[in-house]
């Protein structure tokens, strides 16, 4: 007997638009971690992460009909994070909350271990994790996004000209130099 | 003629690592890099970066992630449906029907009995019409009231013209 082949992403929300809630809920399975992951990046705070991403969703429920089938449903939905994630970042700038304690990951997401102990591949244990998902955090917002979304979303230069709605060859210089930023930054990792 | 500044392979490298230049222009970055140290240590440091992005750990949504969302998404359906009942031009003209025969229920009522002071030791009931627990009380919240001055008779007139029960008050109250 043949496995019944999995829909789209496009083929579940026709499929919502057309009043079948369980491809809603389908789609939220597929996405839930991926943007946890993406707006995280932003906002490093899980809590806050995950209300973005419910956010996201519901506004996905409650606009469903402005979907068009001209982009992709990935592209479209992570559009949406994306803007609700630097929204939540301008507002937090414009409160100044930025303070010292938020910047301290303190949610031992990686364990911070003495650079010391590794100076062969420094940059690939946790303590060179931690010290790059600061980097990224500092970043200037424009990079901090394409860095997001290239390198840890895994996205095409395509889908990301789409959510950005820039010009690919934006994208790739933009990647480039936020990748040499981050190199600037982190040169004392491993000198 | 060939460009060869720093600058100009630096803006290359992404495009080096991922193997998407032209064959003229990757010549050109391995030709500078293996004559310039600084370039190929910038590009040893890029390498190791994005090998340490791409292998971050992935974040997974806490497990109640479905069940909050859909929750938070019934109580947004209910809410869609008070809306719509509460906005459409049914409740609206019952809503208008209700406040006008509101309205016009409290003015019967002032017409009807104007001014209706409560006075201490006086209770009204449901209808309006005083009552007075203990008679010997009322010819004190009487003396105090501005208008002692007028018999007692028409103050109590004046108050309910059409109250029948005040006559028997009067009696009670032993002003007769």
């Amino acid at each position: 007997m043949s496995e019944k082949p999995l829909k789209t992403d496009e083929q579940l929300i026709a499929d919502f638009q057309n009043g079948n809630e369980n491809a809603f809920v389908e789609l939220v399975d597929r996405y839930k971690d991926r943007l946890v992951n993406f707006v995280y990046r932003f906002l490093h705070d899980m809590t806050d992460a995950e209300d973005m991403v419910q956010e996201t969703f519901l506004k996905v429920y409650k606009n469903k009909h402005a979907y068009r089938e001209i982009a992709k449903f990935s592209t479209w939905i992570y559009t949406i994070a994306g803007n609700l994630a630097r929204s939540e970042l301008r507002k937090r700038k414009r409160r100044k909350t930025y303070t010292m304690s938020a910047l301290s990951f303190d949610d031992n997401e990686f364990t911070p271990v003495d650079p010391g102990k590794d100076t062969e591949g420094i940059v690939f244990n946790s303590y060179a994790g931690e010290e790059i998902m600061k980097a990224i955090y500092a970043l200037a917002e424009p990079f901090k996004t394409i860095i997001i979304l290239r390198d840890i979303q895994e996205l095409s230069y395509e889908d990301i000209s789409t959510i950005l709605d820039i010009p690919m060859g934006t994208v790739k210089s933009r990647v480039n130099r936020a990748r040499l930023k981050l190199q600037e930054t982190l040169s004392y990792l491993k000198e | 003629m060939q460009n060869t500044d720093c600058t100009f392979i630096c803006e290359q490298f992404t495009e080096y690592q991922e193997n998407s230049l032209s064959s003229e222009i990757r010549a050109q970055v391995d030709t500078h890099l293996a004559s310039c140290s600084a370039c190929r240590e910038i590009f040893q440091k890029l390498t190791g970066v994005v090998e340490t992005l791409h292998k971050l750990p992935s974040l997974q949504a806490s497990t109640d992630f479905t069940s909050t969302l859909l929750s938070r998404i019934e109580t947004l359906n209910q809410e869609t449906v008070w809306q719509k009942i509460y906005s459409s031009s049914y409740s609206r003209v019952a809503g208008y029907a209700i406040a006008a025969g509101l309205i016009v229920a409290i003015g019967i009522n002032i017409l009807i009995d104007p001014i209706s002071p409560i006075k201490p030791g006086v209770q009204s009931n449901y209808a309006g019409e005083k009552i007075n627990p203990d008679p010997r009380t009322e010819s004190l919240a009487e003396v105090s009231d501005s208008s002692a001055n007028q018999p007692a008779d028409s103050l109590t007139l004046q108050n309910s013209p059409i109250n029948s029960q005040n006559q028997s008050m009067q009696l009670v109250s032993g002003k007769k």
